[in-house]
């Protein structure tokens, strides 16, 4: 480029650099728009991590932009314990809500490998008919099941549980059977045949072959169940009455429906991160499979 | 259909009775695949099927929460008109969807074709867009509840820089719908563009290099190819984003006080079958509104549906 530059005569050279200089200014201005619009999604995050640090006499009147000037992190520590003003013990939240999401996670992920590995691999009568149920479910709205699901756990005696919070969601679900099934569906026939060769049962097969070999979709399933149940909210709002079963959802929602709403934001801040934290955690960690996960819907 | 035929073999060769060998090996396959599908029909057949079928029947019952069923008729489809404002939860959904949707896609749209480019960086821009998506509705509208708290909030101290007093956000019944859509634009746009994303690198990159040398603009080679083709990418998007839009709860919940204040003016119909069932305990009534909640989200899904299938679609091969 610039040997052409130079051996160009004087006249020509002119429009080119400028062409260049409108080049780097073009590129700029597209870089400083993708960083603006990137910084409007994490603005509110940056806000809030500062708010959750200040002092009560300064979370209502310095500007959601200014650092906090001496961090009080004893905020964390009032949020976390009890704070007198505000009933709340967020130690408790976080506890149901890690042990809920754990038992879901495990649920889910096991019960919908088994389920994906008889449609995917097993030949059995009505196999067609009830993988065509399982797919009619995916039409249905979560929040049209809401009001029969709570009257169901109702006859069950089950209202006031931890089980009610994961039960209806731990068996294994139809999207999750339906992601595992199409992986399990392209491992070669040739691989199980000679695990089957070997003798191994069906057991055998999924531990030993289906397993090794879909670690992306087996970790995929599992973040779509950890992601769902930690930010999971109506169905453990409606099922929980007594706040030492909470989840971090449902404690964090008490503070702007109660009274003295707007009151100790900072502590509701900090509340606020304690239940993001882990998320964005996950984010950070796992956002390949997470875009992976997407991909795999649109791929249908 | 492997079975069939070596049990039919088998048969021939033992003389057999051809039902009763074919059956005893369907039962056998059977016995062998239930323990692994045993747990999951156990989950959908009780906690999803049933639900299904039992809220048309409890949408005609009487139950408020303790004690048994009674029978109610017509009268809970009666009264959602009547003292439920189920009328008035339709239209400020309807609202709702309107805000939300078409301001979503076309922002979701925007930024997709402008990562669409082999520069550095993209693939970060890309995470960082999407990060919203993962964080808890409920935190983040917390957050942004403070962020719209008049005068001690966020955006009232930075429009008080330039002497603007803002109108109260979520205090207005004015403002307080178009805050609670930009609260779930900001968090699902990055997902949407996601989409559109996957849907333009699959568009072969000879189609963009033949209007070229056509002499096509970028705009046009936008309007004529890139759009047309991802036709099935925003159709899928359009479905799914108004299912989910339809029922909207938890940022509206705490961004309005669990209210659909100010007034009635943020009552979307989920929030609707939760004040009735779970805060005025007439689950008849919630499941009458639930019933027609599922039928408005099917009408329109198949109503996109068919105006999508009756619009060209132009095929491409590779």
């Amino acid at each position: 480029m610039s040997a052409i530059t130079l051996t160009s005569p004087a006249v020509e050279r002119a429009p080119l650099l400028r062409s260049q200089a409108f080049k780097v200014t073009r590129l700029t201005l597209f870089y400083l728009v993708l960083a603006v619009i990137g910084a409007m999604f994490l603005i509110p995050l940056v806000f809030a991590a500062f708010g959750s640090l200040k002092p009560d006499s300064q979370i209502l009147t310095t500007p959601a932009w200014a650092p906090p000037g001496h961090p009080v992190w004893s905020n964390y520590s009032n949020t976390w314990g009890n704070f007198s003003q505000v009933e709340t013990e967020f130690s408790t939240y976080f506890y149901n809500t890690l042990m809920v999401t754990v038992a879901l996670t495990v649920g889910q992920v096991f019960f919908s490998m088994l389920a994906a590995y008889a449609f995917a691999r097993l030949r059995f009568p009505g196999r067609d008919t009830i993988f065509w149920v399982y797919l009619m479910t995916l039409m249905v709205p979560n929040i049209v099941t809401i009001i029969p699901l709570y009257t169901i756990m109702d006859k069950i005696h089950l209202v006031n549980t931890y089980w009610a919070i994961f039960l209806p969601y731990c068996l294994g679900t139809p999207y999750t059977i339906f992601l595992m099934r199409q992986f399990f569906r392209g491992i070669p026939q040739e691989v199980i045949d000679s695990a089957k060769i070997d003798g191994c049962g069906d057991v055998g097969v999924l531990r030993r072959v289906i397993v090794p070999l879909s670690r992306p979709v087996l970790i995929t399933a599992a973040l779509i169940a950890f992601v769902f149940s930690w930010n999971n909210f109506l169905w453990p709002l409606v099922i929980e009455g007594s706040q030492s079963h909470y989840l971090l959802t449902v404690g964090l929602a008490n503070f702007t429906t109660g009274p003295g709403t707007g009151e100790y934001m900072n502590i509701v801040l900090a509340g606020a991160m304690i239940t993001l934290i882990p998320m964005i955690l996950v984010f950070i960690i796992f956002n390949r499979y997470i875009i992976r996960s997407i991909q795999l819907t649109s791929g249908r | 259909m492997a079975v069939v035929t070596v049990g039919a073999d088998q048969l021939q060769q033992l003389g057999g009775s051809p039902p009763a060998v074919h059956h005893r090996s369907r039962l056998r396959e059977f016995l062998a695949a239930f323990p692994f599908i045993a747990p999951s029909l156990i989950g959908v057949l009780m906690f999803l099927v049933l639900p299904v079928l039992f809220v048309f029947v409890l949408s005609f019952l009487e139950w408020s929460g303790a004690g048994p069923f009674k029978w109610a008729g017509m009268q809970n489809w009666v009264d959602i008109f009547k003292y439920d404002g189920a009328g008035h939860s339709i239209g400020v959904t309807a609202y709702y969807v309107l805000l939300n949707i078409p301001a979503q896609t076309v922002i979701a749209l925007a930024l997709a074709v402008m990562l669409n480019r082999k520069r550095r960086g993209m693939a970060f821009f890309r995470v960082l867009y999407l990060m919203p998506y993962l964080t808890t509705p409920v935190a983040m509208g917390v957050i942004w509840f403070w962020v719209f708290q008049p005068q001690s909030g966020a955006i009232d101290h930075f429009l008080s820089l330039f002497g603007i007093s803002g109108p109260d956000w979520l205090n207005s019944s004015r403002w307080a719908m178009p805050v609670v859509a930009a609260v779930n634009i900001w968090q699902y746009v990055g997902f949407n563009m996601l989409f559109f994303f996957a849907g333009l690198q699959a568009i072969p990159r000879s189609l963009y290099e033949a209007a070229e040398i056509d002499g096509a603009s970028k705009w046009r080679q936008f309007w004529r190819i890139s759009l047309p083709l991802l036709n099935p990418t925003t159709l899928f998007l359009l479905v799914t984003d108004v299912i989910g839009s339809f029922q909207v709860f938890d940022t509206l919940y705490v961004l309005t006080g669990g209210s659909g204040g100010p007034g009635d003016s943020t009552k979307v119909m989920a929030l609707n079958i939760y004040n009735v069932g779970f805060q005025g305990t007439r689950y008849g009534e919630a499941a009458a509104l639930s019933v027609m909640l599922f039928g408005v989200i099917l009408i329109f899904s198949i109503g996109q549906f068919l105006f999508f299938r009756n619009r060209t679609t132009y095929e491409y091969s590779q």
